[in-house]
């Protein structure tokens, strides 16, 4: 094995340099905010954040990582955020969301390092398509199945650890929809037959994704998580575009999504409450009951203004679960709109990066791999934001990198590695 | 070639998202820019409690300084107090888990240092975090004429209110059930304490006065009588009332029934005296649906009051029309699909009393700041000519006539030494015995207050509900 020659980073390393200033700053104002002082001890926590962040840094530069300098950068940028969050919102949760940042960045290294060729991913995708269906299910199975909150969605064992599988099934279900889509697309994209102007797809081609994004959809259903099940939706949905370009499946999906929503509305009563508590969170009946979220959400909105009641300042810990479901209205409170528009910043160049990541590389299953990932972060933020916004009814999905919770960090860590991945293989093709 | 179509698509996706993002942005800019200010000022914002969780809130204080509410230190916080549960609905409580209602929420601003008349101060709150002393509400109540009013109703489900006709001050206002506010703004009972009262069939949380919706019964009267005199409709012809009545044979099996199953010629006077029915729905149908909808209108029924607090607007049937004749006969005594609040049927009262002019109701007077001095004045509105002087004086005249006159039905609400014009009413409603009204004005030439009363489910209707108007027009009368 060819020992690695180590390269500077130099672009990473200035953004780096802001990451750690902001994040410092933020965590200061918020401890000195609750307690009125600052002792010299609390520096511990961010400084131990500010350390992984600064390894993750040389890592890529010792192994001579030739990727995009961006993504590290704004991934622990939001994880900063996200820590400075987690103090404000719930201490209590700071120290477990540490050891689940140490974990996240080993299994960002891993991911770099392993496997030496993306290619195999495509090789084994029916493999995939397995663990997915495996993970799906996995929380129902007795033992390790967990119930939290009405859903059905954790693994673990209890008081030690838990996570929950849907946030991996969703990497596994982009692989295996951008190794199939890569084989079938040209069969996908020139339907053999048209009734007039509407194309028939080949059924049998279609078979199989559909038949995974079936099991995906029954399964989340089961389990009563309906922002997963939205997620792994519009991934179907996002991918089968991507690969074929056929407007015809995007109509035909969201149909479907009207389709479903209907018979959702009127099958499901947990699906009926959010819909109610979306059209009129003020409604005198909901208001101190389902409701009581969204609207006190909604107060903290209010209370932005343009630059915000200052961190530590405002009252979202009105909002009950505020730091997995209601983080973005919490931050908006506290640092305005404009706090907010520099956060969507954040992600839209996340996401623009990772498609300009996408659009360079060089076979079409990266390219459908790339796009995939980058839509996973663009498609869970807006749907969170636009809940916490009541622009569409809420759903428990979580905000990348900022949210507290474990298995997020960790999959979003891997999946910026992978992206990150491809981005290195595109820089050495094109050397 | 398939890579381009891929690029393609690839920019496509990504330009779908970037305005995804825009559109996201934009409903954010909306909760925390455009809508922010209707939200802040909402009384379920706790932020507005917690603003003064800290130190003193402002008092609310009677007509005569007698405190209502008021903020007692409670370790290191402070805790409202509330004086009189017979104002519960009114006063309202200022909670931190349930928002503030009444009175602590309308001028929720005000009694914590923010008043909207107060815009240095305002602007210093929000940016220097300088915080101006919290002001005080002053309220019309008058205790006398409050305290006439919780014994006349004598813990009987229902509700009182007097307002002066002048200036729409609000003099008294009862609905029972009430309840302890204190409850609510102890953390220890407020749980418990907020399911009841929510769960309690009775509706204690509800203030009658102005939420209350109850068919308005013989007190519909007035509107209708008015409708007829600004119609032209001669007063002192005799219309022919036998009972039962229906106009033809197309009613089927419905009837009009008669109070005292009379048979005779009336006039307006003497269908005033005996709350006649049958002369009512007559003339309802003579006059036509049109010119009853209008007066109803113009007297404010299917319009909230312009009130401090919250207030139901009522209804004159459930389409707002009257396109059947047996619902606007029906309408034209007061029952059909009629709905109407206490605090409606004292405007009425009030506006026939003071010459046709009808004046917009307030509960507060004042709003003071720290130091006492008086920041605005509220009310005092020029009100708005709905009948005509001379009409209301012919309505006057039968009013007291329907109090005074041998044989009256109203005879109840007699004074010594005042006139006093008035109108009982009984309302039919399928939960149980029929509500008793009373509504009314004294002194008759130059009036000082005018009431409504409404007691649910009295025996004998509104033969109940007139001395308790009496009391209330006594004490606020001084005799």
């Amino acid at each position: 094995m060819i020992r690695p020659r180590p390269v500077a980073r130099l672009g990473e390393l200035r953004l780096l340099v802001w990451v750690a200033a902001f994040t410092l700053a933020g965590y200061v104002a918020v401890v000195a905010a609750a307690s009125g002082r600052f002792a010299w001890y609390e520096i511990v926590v961010p400084i131990a954040v500010l350390a992984i962040f600064g390894a993750l840094h040389l890592f890529l530069a010792s192994i001579g990582f030739r990727g995009d300098q961006l993504l590290l950068p704004i991934s622990v940028g939001l994880t900063g955020i996200g820590f400075i969050l987690v103090e404000r919102l719930a201490p209590g949760l700071l120290l477990q969301q540490l050891s689940w940042l140490v974990i996240a960045a080993g299994a960002f290294c891993v991911t770099i390092l392993i496997p030496r060729d993306l290619s195999v991913l495509a090789r084994y995708k029916y493999t995939w398509a397995l663990l997915g269906v495996v993970l799906l299910v996995s929380p129902l199975l007795p033992v390790v199945g967990r119930e939290i909150n009405g859903a059905s969605i954790w693994v673990g064992v209890a008081g030690v650890v838990q996570f929950e599988p849907w946030e991996f099934v969703k990497i596994a279900l982009v692989i295996f929809f951008a190794a199939y889509l890569e084989e079938y697309r040209e069969v996908l994209s020139t339907p053999p037959r048209r009734l007039g102007p509407i194309p028939v797809p080949p059924i049998p081609y279609l078979l199989p994704i559909v038949g995974m994004w079936l099991v995906a959809m029954l399964v989340m259903v089961f389990e009563k998580d309906l922002g997963a099940t939205l997620l792994f939706f519009g991934i179907f949905l996002a991918m089968l575009y991507l690969a074929t370009g056929e407007p015809f499946y995007v109509v035909i999906g969201l149909l479907m999504l009207v389709a479903g929503g209907f018979v959702a509305y009127h099958a499901f009563a947990h699906v009926a409450a959010r819909v109610d508590v979306w059209l009129a969170p003020f409604n005198s009946d909901l208001r101190f009951d389902q409701a009581y979220q969204l609207t006190q959400g909604l107060f903290s909105l209010a209370n932005a203004g343009l630059l915000g009641a200052g961190l530590g300042n405002g009252m979202p810990e009105q909002i009950p679960v505020v730091w997995s479901d209601f983080v973005f209205d919490a931050f908006t409170e506290e640092v305005g709109f404009v706090g907010a528009l520099a956060l969507l910043a954040f992600y839209l160049v996340f996401v623009y990066r990772g498609m300009l990541i996408a659009l360079r590389a060089p076979t079409t299953f990266l390219q459908l791999l790339a796009a995939g990932l980058s839509f996973i972060v663009a498609f869970q933020t807006l749907v969170i934001v636009a809940g916490n916004a009541k622009l569409i009814p809420l759903t428990g999905i979580t905000l990348p990198f900022v949210a507290y919770g474990g298995s997020s960090l960790v999959t979003n860590f891997m999946l910026a590695a992978v992206l990150l991945r491809v981005s290195d293989i595109t820089a050495r093709v094109r050397r | 070639m398939s890579e381009r179509t891929i690029a393609r698509n690839i920019r496509r996706l990504t330009l779908t998202i970037a305005i995804a993002f825009l559109v996201t942005s934009i409903g954010v800019g909306y909760w925390s820019l455009v809508a922010a200010s209707d939200l802040n000022a909402d009384p379920f914002n706790p932020r507005l409690i917690a603003a003064v969780r800290d130190r003193p809130r402002g008092k609310i204080v009677d007509a005569s300084g007698r405190v209502l509410a008021e903020s007692v230190k409670d370790g290191d916080a402070y805790r409202r107090r509330y004086a009189d549960r017979s104002v519960a609905q009114v006063v309202g409580y200022a909670s931190f888990k349930y928002g503030a209602s009444g009175i602590e929420g309308t001028y929720q601003e005000s009694l914590i240092g923010r008043d909207p008349a107060d815009l240095l101060g305002q602007w210093k709150a929000r940016y220097l975090g300088e915080r101006t002393e919290p002001g005080s509400v002053v309220l019309g109540l008058d205790p006398k004429v409050q305290e006439a009013a919780v014994a006349a109703l004598a813990g009987r489900r229902g509700a009182i209110v007097a307002i002066d006709p002048k200036t729409g001050r609000i003099l008294a206002s009862v609905s029972v059930p009430s309840y302890d506010a204190n409850a609510l703004v102890d953390p220890q009972q407020q749980d418990i304490a907020w399911g009841q009262l929510n769960d309690n069939k009775d509706r204690p949380l509800i203030n009658r006065v102005a939420q209350g919706l109850y068919p308005p019964g013989s007190t519909m009267k007035i509107i209708t009588a008015a409708a007829a005199l600004e119609s032209g409709f001669d007063p002192n012809q005799k219309i022919r009332v036998d009972d039962p009545y229906q106009a033809d044979k197309s009613w089927g099996d419905y009837f009009v029934r008669s109070a005292s199953g009379s048979h005779g010629d009336f006039d307006m006077a003497l269908a005033f005296q005996r709350s006649e029915n049958i002369y009512f729905a007559k003339v309802g149908l003579t006059i036509g649906a049109q010119k009853l909808i209008d007066m109803a209108k113009k007297f404010g029924i299917g319009r909230a009051p312009a009130l401090d607090l919250a207030a139901a607007k009522g209804q004159l049937s459930n389409n707002g029309s009257l396109d059947r004749p047996t619902l606007l006969a029906d309408t034209s005594y007061g029952q059909g699909e009629l709905l109407t609040s206490p605090l409606q049927m004292a405007m009425v009262a009030a506006t026939v009393g003071n010459h046709g002019v009808q004046v917009q109701p307030h509960y507060a007077t004042e709003i003071r700041d720290g130091s006492g001095g008086i920041l605005r004045t509220i009310g005092g509105g020029a009100g708005d000519q709905v009948i005509s002087a001379a009409t209301a004086a012919k309505l006057t005249t039968y009013l007291v006539g329907a109090v005074e006159a041998p044989g009256a039905f109203a005879f109840g609400a007699r004074i010594a030494g005042v006139h006093v014009a008035g109108k009982t009413g009984t309302a039919e409603t399928p939960s149980g015995s029929p509500h008793g009204w009373f509504v009314g004005f004294a002194p008759a030439e130059d009036p000082q207050v005018a009431v409504a009363i409404i007691i649910e489910n009295a025996g004998q209707g509104g033969v109940d509900a007139a001395p308790p108007g009496a009391a209330v027009m006594r004490a606020a009368l001084g005799r």
